[in-house]
């Protein structure tokens, strides 16, 4: 009989699940293998200590300082009602108003008048945040031609903060181990 | 409908004293596998309290089709893998001398010399435990002091029923090892082929 064989009565042996057959074949091979006997040997010590071994009780108090410890489930549920409500509300608040809207401001709106105004207005305020991006990239432009050490110090700074950040998250967060099967 | 159901219930409203009630029914087996984990007596007492309270505030998840101390169980299993996860990547060494046990220091309802080999026995345990990678060593506390089937174990650990044969068969392979570099080994030859049968 083959060692592996061997392995896998020994595990049936110990949960109680050995046939008549299967026992026979272990106790011959365990009277002809001495290696395979000694391993058996200290295979059911160990399964005989656990066995035997009592589970711990914790310190007699711990009962009480649990249940202090434990929150509030009642004030939670509500809390988590009121959230829930709240979300409801602010998802189906908006959509109801625009509805409102569309009916109330609706025929208004449509006025070639009032829409060609409508779109000027539009057009002036992209026309004023252009503005005000250009004149932030150009101060921008500026700074970095006049201030090369800020912006080097800079870019140093974001790469360590990086760098440290990746450093501190391989420490904190292992990756799960593999199954081994 | 049994007693664990109705504290289930009432708990799951909100009572917290129901809640209670299991705690009292479960602090031993918790406790237990947390210590088994981490072999740390304040370590296991905090990890205990923290799967009761989380178990608490998630009781919404559990489902009644399971039994509750296998929900239990993994909450604090898992809880306790956390913990060791968090120990490695402090780069603690979990072979550093640890408090004892405080039952493995005083127990009046037994005599003091069968305190003692209880205690011998209690820290041998420990020690072969924490010879054995997390997942191992969860397979066989679930098995040993929980009489979990391997289905049950499977369940709790998100894995293969042959996963777990195959990591306890590993496990106690290794923890033979062990017990065979300590001097753990005993037993005649009759002892053992007895055992067979």
């Amino acid at each position: 009989m083959e060692h592996e064989e061997t392995y896998l009565l020994m595990m049936d042996a110990l949960d109680g699940e050995l046939a008549e057959d299967g026992r026979i074949k272990l106790e011959a091979h365990l009277r002809a293998c001495p290696p395979c006997l000694q391993e058996w040997q200290a295979i059911m010590v160990v399964h005989t200590l656990l066995q035997t071994t009592p589970a711990l009780s914790p310190a007699v108090d711990f009962a009480q300082r649990t249940f202090a410890r434990l929150p509030n489930r009642r004030v939670r549920i509500w809390t988590m009602a009121a959230i829930y409500a709240l979300l409801l509300l602010g998802g189906v608040l908006p959509i109801l108003l625009g509805v409102w809207l569309a009916f109330v401001l609706g025929p208004v709106l449509s006025e070639p008048t009032i829409l060609s105004s409508i779109s000027q207005s539009i057009g002036h305020a992209l026309q004023v945040m252009g503005t005000v991006v250009a004149a932030l990239l150009a101060g921008l432009g500026e700074m970095i031609v006049q201030q090369p050490a800020i912006v080097g110090w800079l870019l140093v700074l974001l790469g360590i903060i990086s760098i440290w950040g990746g450093v501190s998250r391989q420490l904190i967060f292992q990756p799960a181990p593999q199954q081994i099967s | 409908m049994n007693e664990e159901q109705v504290w289930l219930d009432e708990a799951r409203q909100g009572d917290k004293a129901a809640f209670g009630k299991l705690i009292e029914a479960y602090q031993t087996p918790v406790y237990n596998l947390a210590y088994r984990m981490l072999n740390n007596a304040g370590e296991a007492e905090e990890a205990a309290q923290e799967a009761f309270i989380r178990a608490y505030t998630r009781l919404d998840s559990y489902d009644p089709a399971h039994k509750f101390s296998t929900w239990m169980l993994s909450i604090t299993s898992n809880y306790c893998i956390d913990i060791i996860r968090k120990r490695r990547a402090l780069l603690l060494s979990i072979d550093e001398p640890l408090p004892p046990h405080p039952a493995l220091m005083s127990d009046n309802s037994k005599g003091p010399e069968a305190q003692v080999v209880m205690n011998e026995q209690q820290e041998m345990v420990q020690a072969l435990l924490s010879e054995l990678p997390e997942d191992y060593r969860e397979t066989v506390v679930l098995r040993y002091w929980y009489d979990l089937s391997y289905e049950e174990i499977a369940e709790m650990m998100d894995t293969t029923v042959s996963a777990i044969k195959s990591r306890l068969f590993r496990a106690r392979r290794l923890l033979a090892e062990v017990g065979q570099a300590n001097g753990l080994v005993t037993m005649n030859d009759s002892m053992v082929l007895t055992a067979v049968s």
